[in-house]
């Protein structure tokens, strides 16, 4: 079943067309949400979260519509928002319980899974401490702690290293890393990083002015263009190049004994070193470059024309 | 086991009903509202009238207390319509300072501190949220008008010689209904007002104006214009006219300006749909992430 679905959506904010017509389904279990500013992502998110009604087509998350099901849909999603937003005047346990309770939990349930979704954030010692006293990491922090404390079935989270420093970045990326793992709960995630949703995601939605520009599986993104290599050999450079292609690789020779190649999926990276030290040739560097998710934002914002109107992963 | 040995799981238990999420944040709001030193000396202070109110009933139905303090006479004073009146209008200005007070507690922190995105991304509603908030209100309001007002009134019942409550229940109807009426007028103003700033002392000041300005501009108009229909802007004005006939109290409020009831229900109805408009486009101007 997939998570979100998008049927020709389009939303309007004023006369400004701010979604046109997306349709897709995203089924991983760690979505990334990229896109340039301006190009409707966090349009997107409250979409699904029901603050906008569309104008033309539907959304739906977990087979709800996302506007006539909002209060539904709400239940079963945890939302981190990109900027600070918190109530200041509250102690950070106090604050958690109040969204818990506002989600559905009973109150002494809020009180125990606000406590406990604190800690597993890394606020318990802090939990007292009235939130605007927190450091910018801790206000992070406690955004997630209240998105997890009703355990929701999908978390959005907005930017959610923005303003972090390297250290608070890494333990935030541990953290959604270890909710990804756990597998209860659905993440879509909107950055601006790519780093955060390579580290973070299995799939990945772009968009560009409102539409979709590319969405594809990361992993078998990379898998499918993760053969491609470069050597530099020192050595019987023709007669190595003839070995690895009797291996089944397809092979080019350069000059000063640089070989480009692709590698077939049942070659691995050792048989070509078996190769080279049975015909002495001295492999000095060797470049496998694989698809970055840099490449595949690249080539979106370049060939989003030429997609089909549907794509599905 | 102590909670922070607890691994994090996710609730798989009951929820509460959808409608219970409105006195969920009524419960916070209460508490932010007590939270301060300021409600509770404010709430102290709007008690005294009534207290004071208490005594001159237990004076005027007690002879032998009103002689004991050196007044042998028949009756200190009267109690009623009047009498009740006089309690309904001095303590709804003390309402109005008491709203100026605790609606910007209620919305401007949520607005200073941008907690509108999170709050409405739970399953509670725009609608659910503001009247949340305004049962805090009415309710804080009530402790100081129409319930001390019904606690006087039965007082009154306990001590009198002779049968009174059946006589004068006109009394007890008309203080709760006008009392009711001024609260959820000046509950809806404060909130709305308070939505338009982010600062809570700014906030309080909105509100004393949102009182007093329009009762200033709608005396111009009459001056200027030579109507009456200016009178319309001036909501305590309106309200002591419209308590006056709910209580049936007669010479205590003299004016040569009458306005009849259809022309201040409709202006009532008015300001209270402005009010709703002003909140609900300054909620949902704050509800979402711009990006």
């Amino acid at each position: 079943m997939s998570i979100i679905e998008l049927n020709g959506l389009e939303v309007r904010l004023g006369n400004r067309l701010v979604l046109d017509g997306l349709t897709g389904e995203l089924r991983g279990c760690s979505i990334g949400l990229l896109g340039p500013n301006g190009a409707g992502k966090s349009t997107l998110i409250n979409t699904l979260l029901g603050f906008h009604p569309s104008s033309k087509g539907t959304a739906s998350v977990f087979g709800l519509d996302t506007y006539r099901d909002r209060a539904q849909i709400r239940r079963q999603i945890g939302y981190m928002p990109e900027n600070d937003s918190f109530i200041g005047n509250m102690s950070g346990v106090h604050f958690v319980r109040y969204m818990a309770e506002l989600a559905g939990l009973p109150s002494r349930q809020a009180l125990e899974h606000a406590h406990e979704a604190l800690f597993y954030v890394g606020l318990g010692e802090v939990r007292y401490r009235k939130v605007n006293s927190y450091s910018l990491g801790m206000k992070q922090l406690i955004k997630l702690a209240q998105a997890l404390a009703h355990g929701p079935k999908l978390l959005i989270l907005d930017e959610p290293t923005n303003g972090l420093d390297p250290i608070a970045r890494q333990r935030m990326i541990q953290l959604i890393n270890e909710i990804r793992k756990e597998g209860s709960v659905h993440l879509l995630i909107s950055s601006h990083l790519l780093r955060d949703i390579d580290e973070t995601c299995d799939e990945v939605l772009i968009l560009k002015r409102g539409r979709i520009a590319e969405l594809c599986n990361i992993e078998a993104e990379r898998r499918s263009n993760r053969s491609f290599m470069e050597l530099e050999t020192v050595g019987t450079t023709e007669k190595f190049s003839s070995s690895v292609r009797e291996l089944g690789c397809e092979c080019a020779s350069f000059a000063g004994g640089r070989i480009k190649l692709v590698i077939p999926d049942h070659i691995e990276v050792r048989d070509l070193y078996v190769v080279a030290a049975q015909q002495g040739v001295q492999i000095r560097r060797m470049n496998q470059r694989r698809d970055s998710l840099e490449d595949i934002f690249l080539r979106a914002m370049d060939t989003e024309s030429d997609r089909p109107p549907h794509v599905g992963v | 086991m102590s909670v922070y040995k607890h691994e994090y799981r996710a609730y798989s238990g009951t929820v509460t009903p959808a409608w219970t999420r409105v006195l969920v944040v009524a419960r916070y709001g209460f508490a932010e509202a007590w939270s301060s030193k300021i409600t509770i000396g404010l709430l102290i202070v709007c008690l005294v009238p009534p207290l004071v109110a208490l005594f001159g009933i237990y004076l005027a139905n007690n002879p032998l207390a009103r002689a004991l303090i050196g007044n042998a006479g028949p009756r200190t004073m009267g109690v009623d319509a009047n009498f009740f009146f006089g309690v309904l209008q001095v303590q709804s200005w003390f309402a109005v300072v008491l709203a100026s007070w605790i609606a910007p507690r209620l919305i401007t922190f949520d607005l200073a501190d941008n907690a509108l995105p999170i709050l409405l991304s739970h399953p509670i509603s725009r609608f659910g949220y503001i009247l949340g908030k305004y049962l805090v209100l009415f309710g804080m309001l009530s402790v100081v008008t129409w319930v001390p007002g019904l606690l006087l009134f039965a007082y009154q019942t306990y001590s009198s010689a002779q049968p009174w409550a059946m006589s004068h229940l006109q009394i007890a109807g008309g203080f709760f209904v006008g009392a009711a009426l001024w609260i959820a007028l000046l509950s809806i103003l404060g909130l709305a007002l308070s939505s338009l700033v982010k600062w809570r002392g700014v906030a309080t000041g909105i509100i004393f104006a949102g009182v007093f300005v329009p009762a200033g501009i709608g005396a111009i108009v009459s001056g200027v214009l030579r109507t009456k229909w200016g009178f319309l802007l001036n909501l305590p004005f309106m309200m002591s006219l419209l308590w006056q006939r709910l209580l049936g109290a007669k010479g205590v409020f003299v004016s040569q300006v009458s306005l009849n009831n259809e022309a201040i229900v409709i202006m009532l109805v008015l300001v209270c749909l402005l009010c709703a408009a002003i909140l609900n486009k300054r909620i949902r101007a704050r509800e979402v992430v711009r990006g």
